[in-house]
């Protein structure tokens, strides 16, 4: 048995990230698969490990790892394998600016949209009392706010105008530093290419017209080059909702804006 | 190599980032500028993504060959990689996970609270000529916010409520240590550089905690931190204020 024991959701967002930076240093672990949609995460044998009632959650040994982004700097740091941060100081500055530039700008702002779109329907389906209590329970006071928000379809116009803006931003800025360099931060693969590629896998079909091989094709090559990686394949094939599915768009050969609707 | 550092007053993002030059021993231009002016926004470097989208609102810029380096946790990281002052953060990986999981905590739960009870409190004073030049849509509407006096009460008193919270883990986390990490890092100075100034706008958040109290002071008394507060150029830096990260607009 590996000792290494990781609790996640489907291979997307906070999730992904350790799954996949685990799997891209070779690193055996035992998958603990808790169903965000059925409110896994807050549930008492889960607040036992991690009592905030986020996800994902790293057992190594007896120690507790949270916080994504953190918890792939000590992945990388704690086991063989390819290295990825890079070896300039400067560089990983950059790594890190992007990080969290993506955690705490961007991905709320894609996960705003994705959580109307997909988490807030799913959820809707299930009895209204059992979803009152199921709120009621979570830990951390701005998660209940959020998911009252998803599961009522209660985000203001103004606020998905708002994401959705910066979505628009956050792809140009990409574009842009993929316009200068093979990968996102630095000339080498790294951990902000596993953070970015678990934000943007189906950028081109979440968002067609901003994001497609005649707009942005500095993405598109940067999406399917991490595509390409075995260990994303073997990542992506833990998903279990449709949702992760839409990585596929990323094997068709050309994807263009106007057909990509 | 060079190497500029465009700072503030020694307060916030501005304190951490000179307090780690001074630790680490880096040498580097030191140039003043007016956060609270929006003078930031005029640096030459301040069209690059990195400078004008910092998370961090209006912190100290780092100029490396040109390049502008923002977010003060990680120019921190980038001196204590750099430098060959004793080490800022431990050699251990799941150590330095704690130092990097506690700043992330600070970045995003204590900081914008900081900032925006300091703003409210000692509001900063950019003109219009000045926030032309901002970039970021999101920070220039904090800006706005300001400097029209607009402050909501429920963001107020969930503010404050995120500085006690914040206190409430140091003193925990205080217990039988000396510095949060055991050894001194980059954890004692961004926590010191967001609370400093909070201690006379939320004092009920520090009232009984004895243990935060002498950390504050051991804190401010390291020759580096002593040294950056040195370069103030007015009677209290922890009252200079200008906007900081946003608050989590989840709720």
């Amino acid at each position: 048995m590996p000792d290494v024991t990781l609790y996640h959701w489907e291979p997307n967002a906070n999730s992904g990230k350790p799954m996949l930076a685990l799997m891209e240093k070779g690193v055996a672990f035992n998958s603990r698969y808790l169903d965000l949609l059925n409110f896994d995460q807050h549930k008492p044998e889960y607040l036992a490990i991690n009592p905030q009632g986020t996800i994902p959650a790293m057992l190594h040994g007896d120690r507790v790892l949270t916080e994504s982004t953190a918890i792939m700097e000590y992945v990388d740091e704690s086991f063989p394998g390819p290295k990825l941060m890079p070896a300039d100081p400067r560089d990983c500055w950059r790594v890190r600016w992007w990080m969290k530039f993506m955690d705490q700008w961007l991905a709320p702002s894609f996960s705003m949209i994705g959580w109307s779109v997909f988490v807030g329907p799913a959820v809707r389906k299930k009895d209204p009392e059992e979803l009152k209590a199921a709120v009621e329970r979570i830990p951390l006071p701005e998660r209940r706010v959020a998911w009252r928000k998803a599961i009522y379809g209660a985000f203001g116009e103004e606020e998905m105008a708002e994401s959705q803006r910066r979505v628009a931003v956050g792809i140009r800025m990409l574009e842009d530093e993929l316009s200068k360099r093979p990968w996102l931060a630095s000339a080498q693969f790294s951990l902000a290419d596993i953070n970015g590629f678990n934000l943007a896998y189906a950028l081109p079909l979440a968002q067609p017209t901003l994001s497609n091989d005649e707009k942005t094709p500095n993405i598109l090559r940067w999406l399917r080059a991490i595509y390409a990686r075995p260990a994303t394949k073997a990542c992506w094939a833990m998903g279990r909702t449709s949702m992760v599915s839409r990585v596929k768009i990323l094997e068709q050969a050309h994807i263009g804006g106007e057909t990509a609707a | 190599m060079t190497t500029i550092l465009f700072h503030g007053e020694p307060n916030g993002p501005s304190l951490t980032v000179l307090a780690a030059l001074f630790e680490k021993s880096v040498p580097a231009q030191l140039v003043r500028i007016d956060l609270a002016a929006g003078e930031r926004h005029s640096l030459p470097c301040a069209r690059q993504s990195e400078v004008a989208m910092s998370i961090e609102g209006e912190g100290p810029v780092l100029v490396v060959d040109g390049e502008g380096m923002t977010d003060s946790v990680f120019i921190a990281c980038y001196l204590d990689d750099i430098g060959p002052g004793p080490a800022l953060r431990p050699a251990d990986p799941y150590r330095r996970w704690e130092v990097m999981a506690w700043c992330r905590q600070i970045i995003e739960r204590t900081a914008p609270a900081a900032a925006y009870l300091g703003c409210w409190a000692h509001p900063p004073h950019a003109g219009p000529a000045q926030l032309a030049g901002v970039q970021s849509a999101d920070l220039r509407a904090r800006w706005d916010e300001i400097v029209a006096g607009r402050f909501e009460e429920p963001r107020l008193g969930d503010s404050r409520v995120k500085i006690s919270q914040s206190v409430d883990r140091i003193e925990t986390r205080l217990e039988g240590r000396e510095w949060l990490m055991g050894e001194f890092s980059i954890a004692d100075l961004e926590s010191y550089a967001w609370l400093a100034g909070m201690t006379e706008v939320v004092p009920a958040a520090f009232s009984g905690k004895p243990r935060t109290a002498a950390w504050l002071g051991r804190v401010r008394a390291r020759p580096a931190v002593a040294r950056a507060l040195g370069l103030a150029t007015v009677a209290n830096p922890a009252n200079c204020w200008a906007p900081g990260p946003e608050i989590n607009r989840w709720g």
